[in-house]
């Protein structure tokens, strides 16, 4: 499970299980499958965001530090390249 | 201009183990006209019944400080600082590229009360820190006595933004003064008691003040009252 939650809060904005995470170089590369409406309400909050995958007994973080963020309407995927990456427990 | 927030305006989160009540928007409770007063962008009055508290989670970019009331607060993070902060302490975070953190009710019996207030910093990227101090709790009486600054002492937390935070206790009837520079601004949360603010602005308990566009003001306490007054930098943020 992907979740994108505003930094203030942690209001969630967007959860999917439709995402992908790709290692590039010292980023990541996070891409998911969202609607239009979706991914504006995102992007209003792009220089507050953190992504959230959780796993059991886990949560790993991601936020990009430079808000390198961007939907791509015709394949209606948002992108998002993360400069950080935390793993942490949750129990 | 002095726009008073009455208590029962906050927006409350209630559960088995919470009570939250939020000035400003924060988690669930998002509303557009209500998002910052100048860099301060969250002030929770939480109280958490006893074993409960906040798993561990990150920050990051916020300048968070927490000040208990009533109670003791459980601190630890993956900085390596840990400690029980109770009435007297202040504890600032500056979560800066990251911070993971929990805060947990230390007494399994009795609750805890504590104001979590979170200010945009200065300045992004900051590396993350921890503090935490005592203050003179005799020092509040009938006094604006300053807890945190960004110009930090022994008994003054330091904080990444230009603003001072004081307490006072004030006796009923007495009055005290403030003056900022122009272009600042004021916001002032009663935690106990009644005051006025230039006569004729009332603050009933867990009320607050947004004030713009006056930099003297007197307060005076209409009973015995506990206060928080913070000196906050005008323009955009």
């Amino acid at each position: 499970m992907l979740m994108i939650r505003h930094s203030i809060g942690s209001r969630l904005l967007c959860q999917t299980t439709n995402y992908r995470i790709e290692k590039q170089d010292d980023r990541w590369l996070i891409s998911l499958s969202v609607d239009e409406e979706t991914a504006s309400t995102v992007l209003d909050f792009q220089d507050e965001l953190n992504i959230f995958e959780a796993k059991e007994n886990e949560k790993t973080w991601y936020y990009s530090s430079d808000s390198q963020i961007n939907f791509q309407p015709n394949e209606k995927q948002l992108v998002i390249l993360a400069d950080h990456k935390t793993v942490y427990p949750t129990q | 201009m002095i726009q008073i927030c009455p208590a029962g305006t906050r927006y409350t989160v209630k559960n088995e183990w919470l009570e939250s009540n939020l000035s400003f928007s924060f988690g669930e409770y998002y509303d557009t006209s209500n998002i910052r007063f100048g860099p301060l962008r969250v002030f929770n009055d939480d109280t958490v019944q006893g074993g409960r508290g906040f798993g561990i989670h990150p920050h990051r970019e916020a300048e968070i400080v927490s000040i208990v009331l009533k109670g003791q607060l459980k601190h630890e993070d993956n900085l390596g600082n840990s400690g029980i902060i109770s009435y007297g302490n202040i504890q600032r975070i500056s979560a800066g590229t990251g911070v993971l953190h929990s805060e947990f009710n230390a007494s399994n019996d009795e609750e805890v009360r504590f104001l979590q207030l979170w200010f945009s910093p200065n300045e992004k990227k900051l590396t993350p820190s921890y503090e935490d101090i005592s203050y003179d709790v005799e020092q509040l009486q009938n006094n604006l006595l300053p807890v945190i600054s960004h110009t930090a002492s022994e008994r003054v937390a330091g904080i990444h933004q230009d603003l001072t935070l004081y307490l006072s206790k004030l006796d009923g009837n007495k009055t005290l003064n403030f003056q900022q520079e122009e272009g600042r601004k004021i916001y002032i949360f009663t935690i106990e008691g009644e005051i006025s603010i230039n006569k004729d602005s009332i603050l009933q308990s867990q009320d607050a003040a947004r004030i713009t566009d006056i930099h003297e003001i007197t307060i005076q306490a209409n009973q015995d009252s506990f206060f928080l007054l913070i000196d906050l930098p005008g323009g955009e943020f």
